[in-house]
């Protein structure tokens, strides 16, 4: 991947990594947190679902920390596995503890359609490496988004799972938002259109989206401090539950650290 | 369902084809409350690793089942009813042939 890349300035570059690195470990952390349902899923097939599509995004995961490393000259293994739990920058959404089943389609649904509108954007990046890649994902993701649109719709429509559904919703709104936090470096790349809109207008638009669908299923959106409120350390507070994550996922790398597998 | 089993206990019948073309074979069912969920499960145990081209799912009690001994294995012997007292092999070869030399001269295999 590497090879073909188009040579960037330090600056851009500096900060392609930093947006890279987001939505990468992104990826990663929510795939690791539902692939906890491996087992104990509602229902066998939905079991098999759910551990199925956790292992898509880290898929993705992998792809874009080899782009990030292609970049950086790192290695992508040594970023997935090798950083200290205040260097990840994923999202403050993946902070979270898996928690019930109403919990993980709430974050869910608002993670896939916040990756929807993202992907959507960098599809049409000028960095013609990504451009690639976010088409390819986009097309796993169509799967994903109908499939968490389902339970939704059908949680939202049961009384209890509706009052579960939405105080998860009201928990998670504010971090949530963080998923389109500034991005280090961000206005280098909307004028060089390797991020073809800033973060702020991707936000606008997804809430466009979400809003009216949720208010039809009697569910929550964010509470006007919450909109108002900065999301400018969205990417950077991390949680005691992520700490935890973050050992159970580097255990088997730190046992032999550089290990071929 | 009539037997008042919980909804997700619905079954569904999966019918798999590898490439265009090919005949539908069934590959197993899967449980699921409705359709919808019924292709989504579909999808991930019979097309996940991109081994499908296409998938039939029908719901288990949509399907008319015929399994009457009476009607499939009568006891009288049946023989006559197999095409095997009539050989057609040599038939079927001369046919062969035949569109063989026309084809060729079309320049088909």
């Amino acid at each position: 991947m590497s090879e073909n890349a188009p040579e960037l300035s330090g600056p851009t570059r500096d900060a392609l990594a930093q947006l890279l690195l987001g939505i990468a470990d992104d990826e990663f952390v929510i795939g690791f947190w539902d692939s906890e349902w491996t087992g104990i899923a509602p229902m066998l097939e939905e079991d098999v679902a759910t551990s199925s599509i956790s292992q898509d995004e880290i898929g993705h995961a992998r792809a874009l920390y080899e782009m990030l490393a292609g970049l950086t000259g790192q290695d992508a293994d040594e970023i997935a596995f090798g950083r200290q739990p205040d260097a990840y920058r994923h999202a403050a959404l993946m902070n979270h503890a898996r928690t019930d089943w109403a919990f993980t389609i709430a974050r869910r649904y608002l993670y896939e359609t916040a990756d929807t509108v993202r992907l959507e954007a960098l599809a049409r990046s000028s960095y013609e490496p990504l451009a690639q890649l976010t088409g390819k994902m986009r097309r796993e993701e169509r799967y994903h988004l109908m499939h968490l649109d389902t339970w939704l719709r059908r949680l939202a429509a049961d009384a209890d799972a509706n009052s579960r559904l939405s105080s998860a919703l009201r928990s998670l709104w504010a971090d949530a938002l963080a998923i389109f936090s500034p991005v280090p470096g961000e206005d280098v790349l909307v004028r060089g259109g390797e991020l073809p809109e800033p973060m702020d207008s991707l936000r606008a638009r997804w809430l466009e989206q979400v809003l009216p669908v949720l208010t039809d299923l009697g569910l929550p959106g964010p509470t006007p401090e919450v909109l108002a409120a900065g999301t400018q350390d969205g990417r950077t507070r991390r949680t005691d539950d992520f700490r935890w994550l973050h050992g159970e996922f580097t255990m088997v790398a730190a046992s032999e650290r550089g290990a071929t597998w | 369902m009539s037997d008042g089993s919980p909804p997700h206990d619905r079954v569904w019948e999966v019918f798999r084809q590898e490439a265009e073309g090919d005949p539908m074979i069934h590959s197993g069912n899967v449980r699921a409350p409705d359709e919808e969920l019924a292709m989504h499960y579909a999808r991930e145990f019979y097309g996940r690793r991109q081994e499908s081209n296409r998938l039939w799912v029908v719901a288990r009690d949509a399907i008319t089942e015929l399994d009457d001994p009476d009607l499939l294995k009568p006891p009288f012997d049946r023989s006559f009813k197999r095409p095997g007292g009539y050989l057609i092999k040599h038939k079927l070869e001369a046919a062969k042939a035949r569109a063989g030399a026309a084809a060729s001269g079309e320049g088909h295999e």
